[in-house]
């Protein structure tokens, strides 16, 4: 005999991830997802917007890593809430460990919570979290291919940082052609060249950052 | 490799189903669907089927895999065109103007069980 079911086979991820972005709705916070590489930059460029949206914004952390809590103690150093997901060699957050992470925050002080996933281009598109935005953190020194090599990522992401612009006299990183790959995988994705290292660039996208969650609450 | 955690995923929502249904019986085969676009690959769902299925409710199942391609719809020339791999231009008039549909999803499509 044959059971029918033609059901999503992440569909309990999904309904968790669900579960995660009206627990967040009800609490006021804005859920970013933040995806790239290992090594793109992201908890630099955290550092960098957090930095420059001082006083603006409650923000929270989620850090998902293998092993370790460097990037958390990162955050905890610049006074931002953090709680370190470990994942003990999985390739990617799930809805089930923001779930368990977000009952160790106290949401109700917390405006944007910033998740930062497993530095992986390939697995992290397939998760929703739960969150509201996804952006795309991809350093110059990657190089300019990326968008046409991993689309799933790019495809379903709000937004590209190119991170490392001020790498670029070094490099042979076209900004003209990812910009082109991302417009046609994204065509609302605004794209933003940013050095989270030496400020460049940081204003622009930590302000789209805040008109979206402005747009949010408003 | 997060085919690992699908088929975790998988197994738990056969549960779930044959819980649903009442079902106790041994299950046979499992009919899935993979998109071409998911980014996953069916011969690693294959062996991680392979690997977690044994001493659970899905012992000696086989695994059939459909592999749905995504549909490119252009809005320059019309044409729909079947693609094995994500596009940026319409393969027949290389316009930009294109839509790519399905081909993303993951699904449990059917359980065949043993008759009790």
């Amino acid at each position: 005999m044959k059971i029918v079911a033609a059901k999503k086979i992440l569909k309990a991820n999904d309904q968790l991830a669900a579960e995660n972005r009206a627990e967040c709705d009800a609490a006021g916070v804005f859920a970013v997802n933040i995806v790239g590489s290992p090594g793109a930059g992201k908890t630099t460029l955290l550092e960098a917007l957090f930095a420059h949206l001082k006083g603006r914004i409650k923000p929270a952390v989620i850090e998902g890593d293998i092993a370790g809590s460097i990037d958390a103690d990162r955050m905890e150093k610049i006074g931002v809430p953090v709680v370190q997901i470990n994942t003990d060699g999985a390739c990617h957050l799930d809805a089930v460990m923001i779930a368990n992470a977000t009952k160790e925050l106290d949401l109700a002080g917390v405006d944007v919570l910033m998740i930062e996933n497993v530095g992986n281009l390939v697995c992290t598109a397939g998760f929703d979290l739960g969150e509201h935005l996804r952006i795309i953190v991809l350093s110059t020194s990657e190089g300019d291919d990326k968008a046409v090599k991993y689309p799933a990522i790019f495809q379903g992401s709000h937004a590209l940082f190119i991170t490392k612009i001020d790498l670029l006299p070094h490099l042979n990183f076209n900004v003209e052609r990812i910009t082109a790959d991302m417009k046609r995988l994204a065509p609302e994705a605004p794209v933003f060249q940013v050095s989270a290292l030496h400020g460049d660039g940081v204003p622009a996208a930590a302000e789209w950052l805040a008109e979206r969650l402005a747009k949010k609450h408003g | 490799m997060h085919e690992l955690s699908i088929v975790e995923a998988l197994i738990d929502q056969v549960q779930q189903e044959l819980d649903r249904a009442g079902q106790q019986g041994r299950v046979l085969q499992l009919d899935v669907s993979i998109g071409r676009l998911s980014g996953v690959h069916p011969e690693s769902v294959r062996f991680a089927f392979g690997l977690l299925t044994p001493g659970t409710i899905l012992d000696r199942a086989e695994i059939v895999i459909e592999e749905p391609k995504p549909v490119c719809h252009c809005h320059v020339c019309e044409a729909q065109v079947e693609i094995d791999d994500l596009v940026v231009q319409c393969p027949k008039c290389a316009a930009d103007e294109i839509t790519i549909e399905g081909g993303r999803d993951m699904l449990l499509q059917s359980i065949e069980i043993e008759e009790s």
